[in-house]
C-alpha cells in the first residue's frame, strides 16, 4: 500500500497546477497518471489562454462574455473568480517560464478569440498548450514531486462516507496497488473519444469521470458537448480558432462566406456552437465538398505571419492532410472537442464526496454552462487545479488517515475484476467502442432530436450488455493495451449513456446543445443543472439552479 | 494492402513478424499499428496519446530512419526500404531482411526494450533531469509580468518545441557509445535556458559548468544526425556549438567568482 496526504489523478495541467499548489503548503502530495504527464491532452491545446491583463480590458468584461457564451448556464459566482484570478495565474506561468509570444513593446501578446468583446486571449505561438504544460511540468521537477508514471486508476476507495484513496493498475507489469490518501483530486481531463469525430487525444477516454460517478457522485450537465468547428478533415486534428482570429475566411462550395447568413456581426468569430452548426447547415444542405466539409481560407495572411502565428498549424496540414495552407484553403469540419459537463464540484473543487476533489475538464464547476468559449478552459486548469490543490491542502490537515481494509477489499474486489476480463472467447473492446463512437457521432452530435435520442439511449442500452462479454485474448503482463481498452472501454459506456439521456430529457436547445424539434432556450423550465446519478437501473436525473448574481439572462445575438 | 515487419520483444526472446495491414490513403503508421492491435494481435504495444505529432510518445524506428509514428504516413514509407538504410550507418544493424514493400518497423535504438515497441524511457527522464530543466524563478512574481522582445522570443522558441520524443537520443551516434553522454535533447534545452532572460545569471553559469564535460557539450559528434530527425525542427547540434562557445566565457567567471569567494 502507497500512503501520501494528497494524490491527484491525473498529469495534465488541471493536476500538475493542483500539485505543486499543494507541495507549496507543505503537504506530502503525488500525482499519479497513465502516461508521462507531459504526453497528457492539455500539451495539444493551441490557441490560447484569456486573461484580462490590460487597462482597457476588465475581468467583468470577461465574466460577461463568459456568462453570454454559456448561454446563462454558467454559475455566475463561479465565473467571477475565473475571471478575476485569470491574470494573476497567467502571470504566474510566465513568470515561471512559459514562452508567451510578445507584443513589439514586450508584452504578453494577445489575440481575439470567438465570443469575446476584446482581445484577450494570451498565446504563446499555436503551441499554448505545449508551453504551459511544460512550464508546469519543469516546475514539479524542480519541487520534487513524486510521479507514479503510467498507472491506471481504476476505482476510488470509498470507506465511510469518504473517499481515501484509490486502485491503480502499473501498465509495465499489469500488478495492482491500493494508494491511501486522506484528499484525492480528480484532475483526468475529457472524453472526446467516445465520439467518432474528436480532436482531443487517442487517450482521453473519460475513464476518470467514470470513477467518480461509480463511487456514488453525480455527473453534471454532461450532455453539454462542444463541437469544435474546424478539425482537419480526416484525423480530426483541431485547426485553432486562432486561424480565424488572425484573419481566417470560412467558404462553402459556392465560395460564400457563409457565416454572414449566420452571424452578420461576428462572422467567423461567433461562439463555436454556432459556427459549427452553420458549417454542418451548409453542409447538410448540400453546399459543402464532398467529404462532408468546408473550406478555411488563411491564403491572403500571407507566408510571414502564418509562419510566425500559425506555424504549427501549417504544419499539421502538411504532415496530415497534404496541404499548405500558405498555398490552398484547408479542409475542415465540425468534431467533438470538449466537455463541459463533468465530476459535480464547487469553486474549491470539492465534490459532494467528501475526500475527492476535481479540477479541469473532468470537472463541472459550472464555469462552462452550455459552451465554452475558447481560451477559457486552459484558465480554467490553472485557476481551479491552483484551487483545488490549495483547498485540499486544508482539508488534509485536519483529517486522520483512515485504515487499510476498505483498500485491502477494493483491492481484492478489482483483482476479481481483472481476471474475469481474461482470457477465452468474447467480444473485441474494439468492435464495441466503434458502434458507440458511431452512435454518438450519429445521434448525440450537432443536432439533436427525440427520436435519434432515443434511438442512442436503447443502442447504448444494448452496447452496455455486450460489453459484459468483451474479453482480453492477449495475457502480456507488461503494457498490455488491450486489457487497459478494455478496462476503459465500460466507463466510456457509461458516459456515453449519460450524456444521451440527459440530452433526451432536455427539451431546449441551449449553447451546444440543439434540439431540432425543440428550437428555442426555455429559461422557464431548463435553466438549471442537470445531476445524473448512477443506479443499477443506469442514470438517474435531478435537477439543480443556477446561480445568477449580475447578468440576466438575455437571449445571445452575435 | 501493405505489409508491417514489426520486430517483436518480449523478455530475451526476440523475433520478426510481419503483419498484413489494410491501408487508406492518408494513414498513418500508428493507424497501420492500431489495425494490427485490435484486429490481429492484440498483444502487440507501442505507445501513443495525441496522434498528432505533439505528446512526443509514439517515436520508433522505421525503415531504420527515428521518426514519429503517428506523423509517418504509410503512403510514404511504403517502398522505401533499403533507400535510407545506407544513410544511418550504425542504425542500420542488426541488418535484417525486408522485402522492398515492406515497412519495418523497430523500437528506439540506444534504449533498453521493454517490451516490442516500449523503451525505458526512465533514462532518458533521468539525462534531462541533470541539467535542472527549469527557471529558478523567485517567489514574487513582477508586477503587470517580465517584458521579453519578440526577439529574444522567437531565438529561445526554436528550443522550447522540443516535445521530448527521443528520436534525436535514437539517432545520435554519442548516445550510443556512451550511456552517460546528455544527449541533444537534454543539450539544447540547456542552451533554452541559457538564452531565457528569466533564469538568473548564476544558474545559468551553474548549469553550463555541469555540462562542460565529455558526457555534455563535449560528446557531441557535430554530424547533425538529431537535427536531420527532429519532428518539430528543433536544433540541438547548434545549441550545443553555441555554448561550446560560450565556455570559454563562463571558466573565467568560474574563476573569478572562485577568487571572490576565498576574499569573503
Ligand atoms: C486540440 C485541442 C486544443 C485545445 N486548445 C485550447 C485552447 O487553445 N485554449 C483553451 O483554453 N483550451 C483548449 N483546449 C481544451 C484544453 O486543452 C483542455 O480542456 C485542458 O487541457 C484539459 O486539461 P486537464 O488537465 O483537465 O486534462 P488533461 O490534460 O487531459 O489531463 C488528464 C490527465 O489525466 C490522466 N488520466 C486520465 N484518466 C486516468 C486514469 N484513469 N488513471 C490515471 N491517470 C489518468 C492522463 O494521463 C492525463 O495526465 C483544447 C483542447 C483540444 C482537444
Ligand atoms: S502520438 Fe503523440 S506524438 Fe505521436
Amino acid at each position: 500500500m502507497i500512503t501520501h496526504d494528497i494524490i491527484i489523478i491525473g498529469g495534465g495541467l488541471a493536476g500538475l497546477r493542483a500539485a505543486l499548489e499543494a507541495h507549496n503548503r507543505g503537504t506530502d502530495v503525488a500525482v499519479i497518471s497513465k502516461v508521462h504527464p507531459i504526453r497528457s491532452h492539455s500539451v495539444a491545446a493551441q490557441g490560447g489562454v484569456n486573461a484580462s491583463l490590460v487597462h482597457d480590458d476588465s475581468w467583468e468584461a470577461h465574466a460577461l462574455d463568459t456568462v453570454r457564451g454559456s448561454d446563462y448556464l454558467a454559475d455566475q459566482d463561479a465565473v467571477e473568480v475565473l475571471c478575476r484570478e485569470a491574470p494573476e495565474r497567467v502571470l504566474e506561468m510566465e513568470h515561471w517560464g512559459t514562452l508567451f509570444s510578445r507584443t513589439r513593446d514586450g508584452h504578453i501578446a494577445q489575440r481575439p478569440f470567438g465570443g469575446a468583446g476584446f482581445p484577450r486571449t494570451c498565446y504563446a505561438g499555436d503551441r499554448t498548450g505545449h508551453n504551459l504544460l511544460h512550464t508546469l511540468h519543469e516546475q514539479v521537477l524542480r519541487a520534487r514531486i513524486k510521479i507514479y508514471r503510467e498507472w491506471l486508476v481504476t476505482r476510488l476507495v470509498v470507506d465511510g462516507g469518504r473517499c481515501t484513496g484509490f486502485i491503480a493498475m502499473h501498465t509495465p507489469d499489469s500488478k495492482l496497488e491500493a494508494f491511501r490518501a486522506k484528499a484525492t483530486v480528480l484532475a483526468t481531463g475529457g472524453y472526446g473519444r467516445i465520439y467518432q469525430r474528436s480532436t482531443n487525444a487517442i487517450i482521453n477516454r473519460g475513464y476518470g469521470i467514470s470513477l467518480a460517478y461509480h463511487a456514488g457522485v453525480p455527473l453534471q450537465d454532461m450532455e453539454f458537448v462542444q463541437f469544435h468547428p474546424t478539425t482537419l478533415l480526416g484525423t480530426n486534428i483541431l485547426i485553432t480558432e486562432g486561424a480565424r482570429g488572425e484573419g481566417g475566411y470560412l467558404y462553402n462550395n459556392r465560395h460564400e462566406r457563409f457565416m454572414e447568413k449566420y452571424a452578420t456581426g461576428m462572422m467567423e468569430l461567433a461562439p463555436r456552437d454556432i459556427v459549427a452548426r452553420s458549417i454542418q447547415t451548409e453542409v447538410d444542405e448540400g453546399r459543402g465538398f464532398d467529404g462532408g466539409y468546408v473550406q478555411l481560407d488563411i491564403t491572403h495572411l500571407g507566408e510571414k505571419k502564418i509562419e510566425e502565428r500559425l506555424g504549427g498549424i501549417r504544419q499539421i496540414s502538411i504532415d496530415f492532410a497534404g496541404i499548405d495552407p500558405v498555398k490552398e484553403p484547408i479542409p475542415v469540419q465540425p468534431g467533438q472537442h470538449y466537455s463541459m459537463g463533468g465530476v459535480s464540484c464547487d469553486a474549491n473543487g470539492a465534490t459532494p464526496l467528501e475526500g475527492l476533489y476535481a479540477a479541469g475538464e473532468c470537472a463541472c464547476i459550472s464555469v462552462h454552462g452550455a459552451n465554452r468559449l475558447g481560451g477559457n478552459s486552459l484558465l480554467e486548469t490553472i485557476v481551479f487545479g491552483k484551487r483545488a490543490g490549495e483547498h485540499a491542502a486544508g482539508y488534509v490537515q485536519e483529517t486522520d488517515v483512515q485504515g487499510e481494509n476498505a483498500h485491502l477489499d477494493s483491492l481484492a474486489s478489482e483483482e476479481q475484476n481483472i481476471s474475469d476480463l481474461m482470457g477465452g472467447d468474447g467480444e473485441s473492446f474494439a468492435v464495441v467502442r466503434d458502434e458507440l463512437r458511431s452512435v454518438m457521432q450519429q445521434d448525440v452530435g450537432v443536432f439533436r432530436n427525440q427520436a435519434g435520442l432515443q434511438k442512442a439511449v436503447e443502442t447504448i442500452r444494448e452496447l452496455r450488455e455486450k460489453g459484459r462479454n468483451v474479453r482480453v485474448k492477449s495475457g502480456a503482463t507488461s503494457f498490455n493495451f488491450e486489457l487497459l481498452n478494455a478496462i476503459e472501454l465500460k466507463g466510456m459506456l457509461e458516459l456515453g449513456q449519460v450524456i444521451a439521456k440527459g440530452a433526451l430529457a432536455r427539451e431546449e436547445s441551449r449553447g451546444a446543445h440543439y434540439r431540432t424539434d425543440f428550437l428555442e432556450r426555455d429559461d422557464e423550465h431548463w435553466l438549471r443543472h442537470t445531476l445524473a446519478y448512477q443506479t443499477p437501473e443506469g442514470p438517474r436525473l435531478e435537477y439543480k439552479e443556477v446561480t445568477i448574481t449580475q447578468f440576466q439572462p438575455k437571449q445571445r445575438e452575435y | 494492402m501493405v505489409r508491417l515487419k514489426v520486430r517483436r520483444q518480449d523478455g530475451d526472446r526476440v523475433w520478426h513478424e510481419t503483419f498484413d495491414v489494410k491501408d487508406t490513403p492518408e494513414m498513418s503508421v500508428l493507424e497501420a499499428l492500431f489495425y494490427v492491435q485490435e484486429r490481429l494481435d492484440g498483444g502487440l504495444c507501442f505507445r501513443y496519446s495525441c496522434r498528432g505529432a505533439v505528446c512526443g510518445s509514439c517515436a520508433m524506428l522505421i525503415n531504420k530512419v527515428p521518426r514519429l509514428a503517428c506523423r509517418t504516413q504509410v503512403s510514404s514509407v511504403k517502398n522505401e526500404m533499403n533507400v535510407d538504410a545506407v544513410k544511418w550507418g550504425a542504425l542500420a544493424r542488426p541488418v535484417v531482411k525486408v522485402a522492398k514493400d515492406e515497412i519495418l518497423i523497430e523500437p528506439l535504438p540506444n534504449f533498453n526494450v521493454i517490451r516490442d515497441l516500449v523503451v525505458d524511457m526512465e533514462h532518458f527522464y533521468d539525462l534531462l533531469d541533470y541539467i535542472k530543466p527549469w527557471i529558478s524563478a523567485g517567489d514574487e512574481v513582477p508586477k503587470g509580468g517580465n517584458l521579453m522582445s519578440p526577439e529574444v522570443e522567437q531565438q529561445i522558441e526554436v528550443y522550447t518545441n522540443c516535445i521530448l520524443c527521443a528520436t534525436c537520443h535514437g539517432a545520435c551516434p554519442a548516445a550510443g557509445r556512451d550511456e552517460m553522454y546528455l544527449g541533444p535533447a537534454a543539450l539544447a534545452k540547456a542552451w533554452r535556458f541559457y538564452l531565457d532572460p528569466r533564469e538568473q545569471e548564476k544558474d545559468k553559469h551553474a548549469r553550463l559548468e555541469a555540462v562542460d564535460n565529455q558526457s555534455g557539450l563535449w560528446g557531441c559528434d557535430v554530424v547533425f544526425k538529431c537535427v536531420a530527425v527532429c519532428p518539430k525542427k528543433v536544433t540541438p547540434t547548434q545549441g550545443i556549438l553555441a555554448q561550446r562557445r560560450q565556455i570559454p566565457k563562463n571558466r573565467i567567471k568560474k574563476v573569478f567568482k572562485r577568487g571572490k569567494n576565498s576574499e569573503d
